[in-house]
C-alpha cells in the first residue's frame, strides 16, 4: 500500500476534481457546488460554508482515494485508464446514489416531501442532479474520471 | 357540472405546498396536477371537458349553497348545502406536513356529513392520465380503489364501500349525523402508502392546527387583517416547499378573454413574483418565508447571471417551449390550451429592479444579505447600468417589437439605486460605485425628459408616447421623485381616470393596443398598486374605499390576474401569486399610512 502516495496524490486528485467543478460553474454549465453542499451541513452562510465544505471535501476525497488504492492493490496494477474507469463508476454512483441519499439527510436541502414547516433553503438535486443544470451529469463524469486518472497515474502498487 | 364549468372565481383552492386542486361549488375537483404544480393533470375537466377527469363528492339532489369558505387560519374548505332531503356539510383539505412519517407525498382528505336528515351523496372517480386523457388502470385493494398509470399511483380509500360493480360514479345515502370520509393518496415513482380514512382525517386536523399556528404569526393589527391573512396563506400554498419556488398560479390556460386565445401557462416561477413575495413576507415579519424566496432566486438565476431569466421552472431550469395541447376544448371554449411559456426568451429589464429591491428590503428589514447574494445583486446592477437604454418586452411581456418602456426604465433606476444603498454596507470598488451613480443620474434624467407627457401631465407607457401604463403606479414606491411631487400625483390621477374599467378596476394599458385579438379584462394587481400609491401619497381614505370594493370581488378571498369589468367574474389563471402579493403590499402600505385594523 502506497500510503505516502495516497496522502499526497489523494489531495491532488480532489483538487483536480474541484477545479473542474469550479470551472464548470464559472462557465455557467452547472450549479453543482460540492463544497457548498458539504459546508451547509454545519454552517448556513454560503461563503463560510464553502470554506468549511472545501475541507470536508478534501477529507471525503481522501476516503475515496483509499478505496481507489485498495482497488488498484487488489487488481495488482494502477494505470491512468484503470483509474479513469474507476472514476466513471464513482461518478455514476455519486449521481445516482450518493448525492440523492446525501440530500435526503441534509438539513438545509429541500426534500421532495417538504411541507409547511420546511426550513430548507437549498434546492434538491433531483434525478442525476439535473436540477443543477442539464450539463451536470457530464461535468460530474468528467471531474470524477479526472480524479480517477490522476490517482491511477500517480499511485504505486506493490 | 352540466357541460359548462363554473365561473373561475367560484373555484376553491386546496393545497399542500407541493400540488393544488380546484374544487367547484358542487364538490367537483376539476383541476389537479400531480405530483406537483407543473405536472400534467389527473383531473383536467376544467380545460379538457368530461374526458379529462374529475373527482366528485357532493349533493346528489338539487341543492343550494348555504355557505362556503375556509376555516379561519387554515386552508381547510367548508361547504354547506341545503337540498330537499336535508343539509350536507363538507370539509376538505390536503395534508402538507409529512416529515418523519410514512405517508404518501400527496394526501387529500374529504369528509361529507348529513347534518339533520338522511341525504343522498353523489360521488365520481374518473382520474385520467395527464394530457392524453387516457384511463388509468383500476384495481380494488380492500375497500380502496387504486388507479395506476406510468409512475403515478392514486388510491381512493372511502370509509364505506362506494360501489361493488367497478362503477365510476354513483350515489350513497347518509343517515342523519353519518359521514363519509374519503382519503385520496397519490405518489409518483415510489410505492403507494395506503392511509385509512379515519387516520387521514386526524392527520388533516393536525395539519390544520399547524396552519393556525403559522397564520398566528401574521400581525393581528393589520388593516384588512382577514384578507391579508388569506393572501399570505395563499402565497404559502403557492410556494413549492421542496424548492422554495413560488408558482405564479396553479393553472394553465384559464382565459384572459373567455372564448379567446389569451391563454397562457402560469405554472412556472417569475423572479418578479418571487421578489414581490420577499417584500410582502418581510413586511409581515415572516423572515423564513422571505429567505426561502430569496435563496430560490439566487440558486435559480446562477447559471444565467448577470442575465435574469424572465421565468423558470420550479427546479430553476429554463421553462419549456410553448406548445398547444391538441383536442382540449379549453375553459368555456377558450382555445388553445397551452403548456410551456413563450415569454421565456424575452428580455425584460424590470425583473432586475424587483430582485435587487427584494434583496434591499430583506437586508434592511430582516438580516444582512450574505456575500453571495451581494455578488449577484452587484452583477444585476452592472447589467442594468449598462443596458438601461435598450428596448425590452416590458412587464406585460409584449410579443411584438421591443420598445423603451417607462416602467422598465424606472425599474433600472431602482436596480442601481438599491445596489448603491446596499453598497454602503457591502464591499464595492469606488469605480463600480461611480459607474452606478452615473447610471442612476442618467436614467433619472431620461425618465424625466423622455417619459413624461406634458399634455396629459403623466408619465407614459413608452418614451415619447402618449399612452398610459398602470405599471407606473410603482412610482411613489421607488423614490425617484418625492411622494408630494405634482408630476407623480398627476400621473396617479391620470392612470385612475384614463385606464379606469369602472369602480376600483383598472386596465393595465389602453385596451386593444397589444396586438392580440379580443379585449382583456381589468388587471387586478394594478388596482392593488393604485391602493398602495394612494396610501403612500397621503390619500388613505380613498385607498381604503377602493380596498373594500376590491375585496368584495371574492367571497373566498382568492384572486386571479384579471376581472371582467362588466360581470365581475375572475379571468385568467387562478389563484394568482402576483395579485395576492400586491394585495399584501397594499395592506402594508395602508398600515404604514396609519390605517388601523378597525
Amino acid at each position: 500500500m502506497d500510503w505516502a502516495g495516497w496522502a499526497v496524490f489523494g489531495l491532488a486528485a480532489t483538487a483536480a476534481l474541484t477545479s473542474v467543478l469550479i470551472a464548470a460553474q464559472l462557465a455557467g454549465w452547472t450549479r453543482l457546488d460540492l463544497p457548498l453542499l458539504l459546508g451547509t451541513l454545519v454552517v448556513e452562510d454560503p461563503d463560510h460554508a464553502r470554506a468549511v465544505g472545501f475541507l470536508l471535501h478534501l477529507g471525503a476525497g481522501q476516503v475515496f482515494a483509499l478505496l481507489y488504492a485498495l482497488g488498484f492493490a487488489v487488481l495488482g496494477h494502477a494505470t491512468w485508464w484503470l483509474g479513469a474507469l474507476f472514476g466513471c463508476l464513482h461518478g455514476g454512483v455519486a449521481l445516482t446514489a450518493i448525492i440523492p441519499l446525501f440530500a435526503g439527510v441534509h438539513p438545509r436541502i429541500g426534500s421532495l416531501r417538504a411541507g409547511l414547516e420546511s426550513r430548507a433553503v437549498l434546492e434538491p438535486p433531483g434525478l442525476l442532479a439535473l436540477n443543477y443544470g442539464y450539463q451536470t451529469p457530464l461535468v460530474a463524469a468528467i471531474a470524477h474520471v479526472l480524479y480517477g486518472a490522476v490517482l491511477g497515474l500517480l499511485l504505486e502498487v506493490g | 357540472m352540466n357541460g359548462t364549468p363554473p365561473r373561475i372565481g367560484d373555484y376553491a383552492l386546496l393545497g399542500d405546498t407541493r400540488s393544488a386542486a380546484l374544487v367547484s361549488p358542487d364538490g367537483d375537483i376539476d383541476w389537479w396536477c400531480l405530483p406537483r404544480f407543473d405536472s400534467s393533470p389527473v383531473c383536467g375537466r376544467l380545460l379538457g371537458g368530461p374526458a379529462a377527469g374529475h373527482l366528485s363528492l357532493g349533493p346528489a339532489e338539487p341543492a343550494t349553497l348555504v355557505d362556503r369558505g375556509y376555516l379561519p387560519g387554515t386552508p381547510l374548505l367548508r361547504t354547506r348545502w341545503q337540498s330537499a332531503g336535508g343539509r350536507l356539510t363538507s370539509t376538505e383539505g390536503m395534508v402538507s406536513e409529512l416529515r418523519g412519517r410514512l405517508l404518501p407525498s400527496t394526501l387529500l382528505v374529504r369528509r361529507i356529513q348529513a347534518d339533520d336528515h338522511a341525504v343522498q351523496v353523489r360521488w365520481a372517480l374518473t382520474p385520467r392520465h395527464g394530457w392524453t386523457r387516457d384511463r388509468l388502470l383500476r384495481r380494488e385493494h380492500g375497500q380502496a380503489i387504486v388507479f395506476t398509470g406510468g409512475p403515478l399511483a392514486l388510491s381512493v380509500h372511502p370509509s364505506r364501500v362506494l360501489s361493488t360493480d367497478r362503477a365510476e360514479d354513483g350515489v350513497v345515502t347518509l343517515a342523519p349525523g353519518q359521514h363519509l370520509t374519503v382519503a385520496i393518496s397519490a405518489v409518483s415513482g415510489e410505492p403507494l402508502v395506503h392511509v385509512p380514512p379515519d387516520r387521514a382525517w386526524q392527520l388533516l386536523l393536525e395539519d390544520a392546527a399547524r396552519w393556525r399556528q403559522w397564520t398566528s404569526r401574521i400581525p393581528s393589527d393589520l388593516p384588512f387583517a382577514a384578507a391579508a391573512g388569506r393572501s399570505a396563506l395563499v402565497l404559502r400554498l403557492l410556494t413549492h416547499s421542496p424548492t422554495g419556488a413560488p408558482v405564479a398560479a396553479v393553472t394553465t390556460s384559464l382565459p384572459e378573454v373567455v372564448g379567446g386565445e389569451r391563454n397562457w401557462d402560469y405554472r412556472y416561477t417569475w423572479p418578479r413574483d418571487a421578489s414581490i413575495g420577499v417584500a410582502a413576507f418581510v413586511g409581515l415579519g415572516m423572515t423564513q418565508e422571505a429567505r426561502m424566496f430569496l435563496r430560490w432566486l439566487l440558486h435559480a438565476s446562477r447559471l444565467d447571471r448577470p442575465r435574469l431569466p424572465v421565468l423558470l421552472t420550479l427546479d430553476g431550469r429554463h421553462a419549456p417551449p410553448e406548445r398547444r395541447v391538441e383536442g382540449w376544448p379549453g375553459y368555456r371554449g377558450s382555445t388553445p390550451v397551452r403548456t410551456g411559456n413563450g415569454a421565456r426568451r424575452q428580455h425584460q429589464l424590470d425583473g432586475y429592479g424587483w430582485v435587487v429591491d427584494a434583496a434591499h428590503v430583506f437586508d434592511s428589514g430582516c438580516a444582512p444579505i450574505d456575500g453571495e447574494t451581494w455578488r449577484a445583486v452587484a452583477g444585476f446592477a452592472d447589467f442594468a447600468a449598462e443596458r438601461w437604454d435598450q428596448p425590452d418586452a416590458g412587464i406585460w411581456e409584449e410579443r411584438g417589437e421591443a420598445r423603451h418602456h417607462t416602467h422598465s426604465t424606472l425599474m433600472a433606476w431602482l436596480t442601481v439605486d438599491r445596489a448603491l444603498r446596499l453598497a454602503r454596507a457591502h464591499r464595492a470598488s469606488p469605480r463600480r460605485v461611480r459607474r452606478w451613480e452615473s447610471a442612476r443620474d442618467a436614467i433619472g434624467l431620461a425618465v424625466r425628459d423622455r417619459a413624461f407627457d406634458q399634455a396629459s401631465s403623466s408619465y407614459t407607457r413608452t418614451w415619447g408616447g402618449h399612452d398610459l401604463d398602470a405599471a407606473v403606479l410603482m412610482l411613489p414606491l421607488i423614490g425617484i421623485e418625492p411622494t408630494d411631487s405634482p408630476r407623480l400625483r398627476s400621473t396617479i390621477d391620470a392612470v385612475q381616470e384614463r385606464l379606469s374599467a369602472g369602480g376600483p378596476l383598472l386596465y393595465r394599458y389602453t385596451p386593444e393596443t397589444d396586438g392580440l385579438p379580443g379585449r382583456e379584462g381589468a388587471f387586478l394587481p394594478c388596482s392593488f398598486w393604485l391602493v398602495q400609491a394612494l396610501a403612500v401619497t397621503g390619500r388613505a381614505d380613498q385607498a381604503v374605499d377602493l380596498m373594500h370594493q376590491l375585496l368584495d370581488l371574492s367571497p373566498l378571498g382568492l384572486f386571479s390576474e384579471e376581472v371582467d369589468p362588466t360581470t365581475g367574474d375572475m379571468l385568467g389563471n387562478y389563484p394568482q401569486a402576483l395579485t395576492h402579493a400586491a394585495l399584501l403590499q397594499a395592506v402594508l402600505a395602508l398600515r404604514d399610512a396609519g390605517v388601523s385594523s378597525s
